[in-house]
């Protein structure tokens, strides 16, 4: 006779209890039954246990259908959490430093993505981005340089796509210049004419709001208006089928075009920035040269040329097919003498640089690459040193909380445990810095978006973009953490249970190489601000040879004022401000293409290259453009074949007496267009001019040639008037209604000279800007370490200093004690820092063909600032302990 | 009013471990409530009974030795803690007071009724 109870309930009961409750209830089971057998017997002990089972069956006795276990440790994590917010909240100078300087990482950080992404996302939202290109024509010169050309003869492509496949599609674009649109003669303004193939918009993603994208552009005098336009022109009404009219004529009429269609203004992130586009039809019916150019034309350089090849084709043949073909076809009065390549579309935006007609790349001026590579090494670099920051400070923390981590590991907490409590204390204070991160962000995007001039949507960037971020929270977290982690690992219990640690000193070592790096990042910061700043300096002040200042440059766009420019000229001095006026062709700091002459002295076969301007005899006085030798031009038309030098022209043509010499100028050439005159233009040297800066102080100063206003090569199309006065508004209302009067139809448009010139080096102020900015953030990120770096050394010689004192040291000689070990660690970072930022601004400085010497008293001066900042720094934190009265830091033995 | 809330059968079970002091567990607690009360107890109520009291808190319980008439499962025993003593004390009071709320012409009333009762029981019957 068995004496255990019926093994199926009893299995039966182990299986649905609770398995927290199982073996207690079942001991009872177990004893009840062995009473009740002794006291009535196996069958009636069975029974009621069977009873005592069934009634156990109970909602808080059966275990739940989910785990039953404590899978987590909850509990550990909020034990975590709690100590990680005390510790925060009662090392307050602690936690300010930590969260303000990962804040400012974080921001800096994201604000530079974005930037970054921006500039990469250029031309990626067309859905065939990736099999798109611009073709490049690449000339051989004769001086042996290559000259880059965006623009090609429209033969080229369309004879290319009938032959070789794998041209899908193609697109070109060609500029006529600027008119003046507007129905209403006081609401116009001048605009880039600029057409294009009829599939302009089904070969680019464009979105059309009005208008079909299939029929827009087919006939002549057709125009697709920006909103912008639209708006402007034609209020809300929709303008289609309606006609604008513009400052071109046809048959002594202004032509008027069919506004056919309204698209989106293009996206920031395109480089194509068009506002109105006109068909291409429409130059066939305006010019009746045109059709005959264009269907025989191999060799100028009038199209900008897109194309969609096939995936996978193999570019290079295709361009040396290209090649072939246009070879047989060249002049052949003209060498042949280029290879042509195919850009992608998204690289036209970055990798643009020395490529000429880049007419339509409206971000020219665009930020290189190397900035780019610059801006995001500064991104990292800022969220680096605010984490090596934290890693610094928690580590000198950590020191403080040695009794913590030796009660914790007596207790038996494992290695897990430990590190866990320094990675929690880095989340909360990276999350709680990121949130912050976020909201200021919210604030700043506006700020941020003018200054940078782009849209810049939070929206913008990818999700993978956000993951990175999020990641970057959790790296800078667990990196932030492993120093002191290590730490709490490497001490024993006992020691660190009596707060006797010795490996500061150590340690102390490590954390002074990451002060360290981050002074040298900053010393190289402050050096390169520096040197930014003298450049930027120096070019302004820089003599250009002639004279900027109040001069009002007024563009020629109508027929009217470029007529008779000699009744012009009398009418716009009327006004007494008006000191001198002249007219010209170009003007210097020229922000449209201008020609360029190849000039050789009669008999000699040296090609040289000078700017061509012509001018009328005011100009280089209006200018302050010094004559050296010879004489300035008669006023009238005496002297349409005499040529006035700059004195490097005259040296470059090796004319030893130039003064009645005869030159001559075979081509002319404007950005890449090269135009072989019908007669070689032969003049003679009446006079030599000083040199002058004809383009920004980043090109070299290249020789110039005066010659008449309206000459074989070039008409006239500026006034510059010389203007003093104190009421710059009256004096503009002025010529404004001068300018009504001689022509009613086309207003005023006028630029000052200065400005022209200052927005050649805008980029450049702009990252001046930049650089300052992050200097400072970067520099203040650093202080922030040092404060806390000292502070935590201050502290923890509390008893020295207060030793001292009372042997007699003076507060001076405290601070000095405390700083040196700091200040020689900053002169170390001088001299990691200091060669680094050398070779940075040396490469930025190869951009300006005049630049400042790059000498060494800029980098001293970084040093010394640097040395200052830290000073200051140390001397805050220092004051403070030195002064205080040795009681009180003795009495707390 | 729900500051404590005890069941009557949970004050019962209250009482009983309070009684048995420091032999508490679940077999001695069924026969002493049996015993005392004359009332059966199934081990299904009474678990149920001293799990709820152990989450809210009034009953602690540590793990005993373990005897062979049990199959070598451990012993829980239970302890009444501060609250539940606490929650023990206001159900007692409040039991008090409502004694003490009674008007004794409560109980006379009472014999009054039965009275009457009686005297209307044929009454019932013939109808």
């Amino acid at each position: 006779m068995s004496n255990k109870p019926p093994k199926s309930f009893l299995k039966f009961f182990r299986w649905f209890c609770h398995p927290k409750l199982r073996d207690s209830i079942e001991g009872d089971l177990m004893e009840l039954y062995q009473e009740r057998k002794v006291e009535s017997g196996k069958l009636k002990a069975d029974m009621k246990f069977m009873r005592d089972v069934l009634l156990l069956l109970r909602p808080s006795i059966i275990k739940p259908t989910g785990g039953y276990e404590n899978l987590n440790t909850y509990g550990m994590y909020k034990s975590y959490f709690k100590i990680s917010l005390r510790h925060l909240i009662k090392n307050k100078t602690f936690t300010f430093i930590n969260v303000s300087g990962l804040t400012i990482g974080f921001l800096s950080f994201i604000l530079l993505g974005l930037y970054i992404q921006d500039e990469l996302s250029f031309d990626s939202f067309h859905k065939d981005s990736a099999i798109m290109y611009r073709m490049l024509q690449h000339e051989k010169q004769e001086d042996g340089t290559v000259r880059n050309a965006a623009e090609i003869a429209g033969l080229i492509i369309k004879e290319s796509a009938a032959v070789y496949p794998e041209i899908e599609e193609y697109c070109r674009i060609t500029a006529f210049g600027r008119a003046g649109l507007g129905n209403d003669p006081a609401n116009r303004n001048y605009h880039r004419i600029v057409g294009a193939d009829v599939n302009f918009f089904t070969f680019f993603d464009f979105p059309l709001i009005e208008g079909s994208k299939d029929r827009v552009l087919r006939n002549p005098n057709e125009v697709v208006l920006n909103e912008t336009l639209s708006k402007k022109y034609f209020g809300s009404e929709s303008p289609i089928g309606k006609r604008i009219w513009s400052s071109w004529s046809q048959d002594d009429k202004p032509l008027e075009f069919t506004v056919v269609g309204v698209m989106k203004d293009f996206p920031k992130n395109s480089h194509l920035q068009i506002e109105a586009l006109f068909s291409e039809a429409t130059w066939p019916a305006l010019f009746d040269w045109y059709n005959d150019f264009v269907s025989s034309d191999w060799a100028s350089n009038s199209y900008v040329t897109y194309v969609k090849l096939k995936e996978n084709s193999n570019v290079a043949a295709l361009s040396s097919k290209i090649e072939r073909l246009v070879k047989s076809h060249y002049p052949t009065d003209r060498p042949f003498k280029s290879e042509f390549s195919f850009q992608p579309f998204n690289q036209v935006h970055l990798y643009s640089e020395n490529i000429q007609g880049n007419g339509f790349n409206s971000n020219d001026s665009g930020i290189k690459p190397f900035y780019l590579y610059i801006f995001g090494v500064v991104g990292f670099l800022l969220l680096l040193i605010a984490c090596l920051n934290y890693m610094n400070l928690a580590t000198a923390a950590a020191f403080k909380r040695t009794r913590e981590i030796g009660m914790r590991k007596s207790l038996g907490a494992p290695r897990g445990q430990l590190v866990a409590q320094f990675v929690i204390d880095s989340i909360l204070i990276a999350g709680v810095s990121f949130l912050l991160s976020v909201v200021l962000l919210n604030v700043l995007l506006p700020f941020f978006r003018t200054f940078t001039q782009k849209q810049l949507l939070l929206t913008s960037l990818p999700a993978s973009w956000y993951l990175m971020i999020i990641g970057a929270v959790f790296v800078t977290a667990i990196l932030s953490a492993i120093y002191p982690a290590i730490i709490s690992l490497k001490i024993s219990t006992a020691r660190a249970l009596k707060g006797e640690v010795k490996a500061i000193n150590q340690s102390f070592s490590i954390r002074k190489m990451l002060l360290t790096a981050q002074f040298a990042v900053s010393i190289a910061m402050i050096a390169s601000t520096l040197v930014i700043y003298n450049q930027l300096k120096f070019i302004r002040e820089k003599d250009l040879g002639m004279n900027v200042e109040s001069l009002l440059v007024i563009d020629i766009n109508s027929g009217n004022l470029r007529r008779n420019f000699e009744t012009v000229k009398a009418e716009f001095a009327k006004p007494a401000e008006v000191v001198s006026i002249t007219t010209s062709t170009r003007v210097p700091g020229e922000w449209k293409s201008f020609p360029i002459a190849t000039v050789n002295a009669e008999g000699d076969s040296k090609k040289n290259e000078m700017i061509f301007v012509g001018i009328d005899n005011d100009f280089l006085k209006t200018y302050d453009i010094e004559l050296m030798e010879g004489r300035n031009f008669n006023s009238g038309s005496s002297d349409s074949t005499k040529v006035i030098l700059t004195e490097s022209g005259v040296k470059q043509l090796g004319l030893t007496n130039p003064i009645g010499q005869i030159i001559e100028i075979p081509t002319i050439r404007t950005d890449a267009d090269v135009e072989r005159l019908d007669r070689i233009f032969k003049a003679e040297v009446v006079g030599v001019a000083k040199d002058f800066h004809f383009e920004s102080l980043k090109n070299n100063l290249m020789p110039v040639i005066f010659g008449a206003p309206n000459t074989i090569i070039q008409r006239i199309d500026y006034y510059t008037l010389k203007i003093k006065t104190a009421n710059w508004d009256e004096t503009i209302s002025k010529l404004k209604e001068i300018n009504g009067k001689i022509d009613p139809n086309s207003p005023l448009e006028y630029t000052f000279l200065d400005n022209r010139f200052e927005e050649f080096y805008q980029a450049d102020a702009k990252r001046g800007q930049i650089f300052l900015t992050f200097s400072i953030i970067i520099v203040l990120i650093t202080c922030m370490g040092l404060f806390a770096l000292v502070s935590y050394s201050v502290e923890s010689r509390t008893k020295e200093i207060g030793v001292r004192k009372v042997l007699g040291a003076s507060v001076h000689s405290i601070i000095g004690l405390v700083s040196k070990e700091f200040l020689v660690l900053v002169l170390a970072a001088g001299v990691i820092g200091l060669p680094l930022s050398w070779y940075f601004m040396n490469s930025w400085l190869q951009e300006f063909a005049y630049r400042m010497p790059l000498g060494a008293w800029i980098f001293v001066l970084a040093a010394v600032i640097s040395l200052l900042i830290a000073f200051a720094t140390i001397g805050i934190r220092t004051f403070n302990a030195a002064r205080v009265n040795p009681v009180e830091s003795l009495r707390s033995e | 009013m729900k500051k404590y809330q005890l069941g009557e059968f949970e004050e019962v079970v209250m009482l009983t471990v309070g009684i048995l002091y420091k032999d508490a567990y679940g077999v001695s607690i069924k026969k002493e409530i049996e015993s005392r009360l004359k009332r059966g107890v199934s081990v299904g109520a009474l678990q149920t009974a001293l799990k709820r009291l152990e989450d809210k808190g009034y009953l602690k319980s540590f793990d005993g030795e373990a005897t062979e008439e049990r199959a070598g499962r451990p012993k829980k025993y239970f302890q009444i803690t501060a609250l539940g003593k606490k929650a023990m004390d206001y159900s007692k009071s409040t039991r008090d007071e409502l004694w003490r709320a009674i008007p004794k012409m409560a109980w006379n009333r009472l014999i009054d009724v039965r009275y009457k009762t009686q005297d209307l029981e044929p009454l019932i019957l013939r109808l």
